[in-house]
């Protein structure tokens, strides 16, 4: 599906040593813990980003993804002008983010996956009505734009029906519509597709990519959903515990898993497992145990051995059942988390 | 200027906005706006037919069908009071919906001053409607102006001090940004309003004291006064003390308001929100 546009060498985003840090106090337990914490309270300053070094050009389709309390959020909302960095910088537009004026703002929308903005007792053509008042955009325009938007995603018919009475699907599609009503430059999309269906999921990326491509929007996804990542960004960028471990091309990770292939084995009952002393015999393969279970196993094997190393599982095991896959991208994204510990830095 | 026409544009629709989402759900319409503030003023007249048995007797120079117009008044100038259940914006603030606004090229606040345009907008009608079937079907017991003057000065009263109220409530749902108990804290102040405001004894019959300290309240200046005003009780040049009292508090809680959601902001880092 991705088939985004030109990127411009516009810097549209940067961050240079970012940092933002909260002070809390450690809550303590049992009645002394009570007392203590209303008379001497422990405070300790916990870290949600640490020198986050991003640039973001025009044109871009950037997946940011992580564990929860990654710092995804934290990352936004330091980008967006939402809340300010502890240290180093954040701009947007060429203007500190946290001084974004109404024009920078006019020129950037955010949704957010869990967080309906539109109204739950009205249809979202008022709710709209209402963004096309803030940003502002001539009625005209905004008209040809909610029709547009909703067809290509399916929502005409349903714009006068209250939300409530819509699926999850199609509420978000009518996020999806009212975020991209004033044309903006740079969209913040944070797990725009959870809980989705199959089928809205593919509408809702296709849409996506669309934009990006005809109309050169800048997009940042942060989804827990590899395939919305797979099928949409061409730069990963991945966080673990406020740093980064990973900003490249997703082309560059790609490479790695067409390479290899996921072989889940399922094993007959009470047939013999695996044992640690098997594994020196998947080196001559270059294959990895990923996961072990009582009777499944998860290997990792580059597409040149499967065919030798097959026979050798069929040898070895008592096989009920047995799947071959492209190496799924999550197992990779695990591969880099185990790889790099949590004080490693982006990739160059 | 051209920001203020802006925020004006927007506040306009916003309001049309605010009127469409309250009147969506039409059984909460009912309950929480067309019938909000009448239990109680019902409640005290039996309290009053109650203390007053004697056909002479009197309370505070209230005999029991003053105490009757003064309730129906307080009661229908409670209704123009914004209150508490008017803003969800601590619900807003709790569960992250806040945040996609403060993306926006909008000051939030327009926003929010579009709910009190509505509540004043709904109520007004409402009062309206109430009034007229008062004098048609109870003319002996519905209180009458004492000149067309004294109703002006009542409602201006009531309007100030219902601003008022609005920029409290919208202090306390902003501590949401640092405390988790805003609707304890609101159902107290609404005790307290209540009680400050004279909704259900009026506060000239309050001991001296009390009285004394209340007139340097805004709660006082909603209701009570303007009832007394409505009813020539109190003399009209009350008015511009009045206004006095409301335009000081007005001038402070807007300096809390803006000091309280600055600081807030600061403070919105919830994960995931």
């Amino acid at each position: 599906m991705r088939d985004n546009g030109r990127v411009s060498d516009e810097v549209l985003i940067e961050m240079r040593a970012a940092c933002k840090r909260f002070r809390t106090w450690k809550r303590k337990e049992g009645v002394r813990g009570f007392f203590a914490n209303f008379l001497a309270r422990e405070w300790q300053t916990v870290s949600a980003l640490e020198g986050i070094d991003l640039t973001i050009r025009r044109g871009e389709f950037v997946g940011l993804i992580g564990a929860n309390g990654a710092g995804k959020t934290t990352l936004l909302k330091c980008v967006s002008g939402i809340t300010p960095v502890s240290a180093g910088s954040a701009s947007m537009f060429g203007c500190d983010s946290f001084e974004l004026r109404d024009e920078h703002k006019r020129r950037l929308s955010m949704v957010m996956g869990q967080r309906s903005q539109l109204w739950w007792d009205l249809p979202a053509i008022d709710s709209f009505r209402l963004l096309r008042e803030i940003y502002p955009v001539p009625r005209e325009v905004f008209e040809r734009r909610v029709a547009e938007s909703a067809e290509r995603l399916g929502v005409a018919d349903k714009l006068q029906r209250q939300l409530r009475n819509l699926s999850l699907g199609e509420r978000m599609k009518m996020e999806i519509v009212g975020a991209f009503l004033h044309e903006p430059d740079v969209v913040f999309l944070d797990e725009p597709t959870i809980g989705l269906d199959l089928v809205s999921r593919e509408t809702i990326r296709r849409h996506l990519v669309e934009l990006n491509r005809s109309r050169g929007v800048t997009i940042v996804l942060t989804s827990h959903d590899m395939e919305d990542i797979e099928e949409t960004c061409r730069r990963l960028v991945i966080l673990r515990q406020g740093r980064m471990l990973f900003d490249g091309a997703l082309v560059d990770l790609m490479a790695r898993v067409y390479d290899r292939r996921a072989i889940e084995v399922h094993l007959e009952p009470h047939s013999a497992g695996w044992e640690e002393a098997l594994a020196p015999l998947l080196e001559p393969f270059s294959a990895k145990l990923e996961r072990s279970a009582p009777l499944s196993l998860l290997f990792s094997v580059p597409a040149s051995a499967v065919q030798r190393f097959v026979p050798f599982l069929f040898e070895r095991f008592a096989i009920r059942d047995l799947a071959i896959e492209r190496h799924p991208l999550d197992m990779l994204i695990r591969q880099i988390f185990q790889e790099r510990g949590p004080g490693a830095g982006a990739a160059p | 200027m051209s920001s203020l026409l802006r925020d004006l544009r927007l506040l306009g629709i916003a309001f049309v906005y605010e009127l469409r989402k309250v009147t969506a759900w039409r059984a909460g319409f009912v309950v929480r706006e067309l019938m909000r503030s009448m239990w109680r003023p019902l409640v005290m007249i039996f309290v009053y037919r109650a203390m007053l048995l004697e056909p002479d007797a009197r309370l505070g120079g209230y005999d029991f069908p003053g105490l009757v117009g003064y309730l129906i008044l307080a009661a229908s100038f409670e209704k123009l009071l914004f209150h508490q259940r008017g803003l969800d914006l601590a619900d807003q603030i709790f569960q992250g919906y806040v945040t996609k606004y403060l993306t926006m090229p909008v000051r939030f606040f327009v926003l929010a001053l579009a709910r009190f345009v509505q509540h004043i907008a709904v109520q007004g009608f409402v009062l309206a409607v109430l009034w007229i079937l008062g004098w048609l079907l109870l003319p002996q017991w519905w209180p009458q102006p004492h000149s067309a003057a004294a109703a002006l000065s009542a409602l201006t009263l009531v309007l100030l001090g219902s601003y008022c109220a609005f920029l409290v409530c919208f202090v306390v749902n902003v501590l949401a940004f640092w405390l988790d108990v805003i609707w304890t804290l609101s159902a107290m102040a609404s005790f307290v309003f209540s009680f400050a405001a004279g909704v259900l004894v009026p506060v000239s019959i309050m001991p001296e004291w009390l009285a004394g300290t209340l007139r340097w309240m805004f709660p006082y200046w909603a209701v009570s006064a303007p009832v007394e005003l409505f009813l020539g009780r109190l003399d009209p040049s009350a008015l511009s003390h009045g206004v006095a009292v409301l335009l000081a508090w007005i001038v402070a809680l807007e300096l809390v308001r803006e000091l309280a959601w600055r600081r807030g902001l600061g403070r919105h880092v919830g994960a995931g929100v």
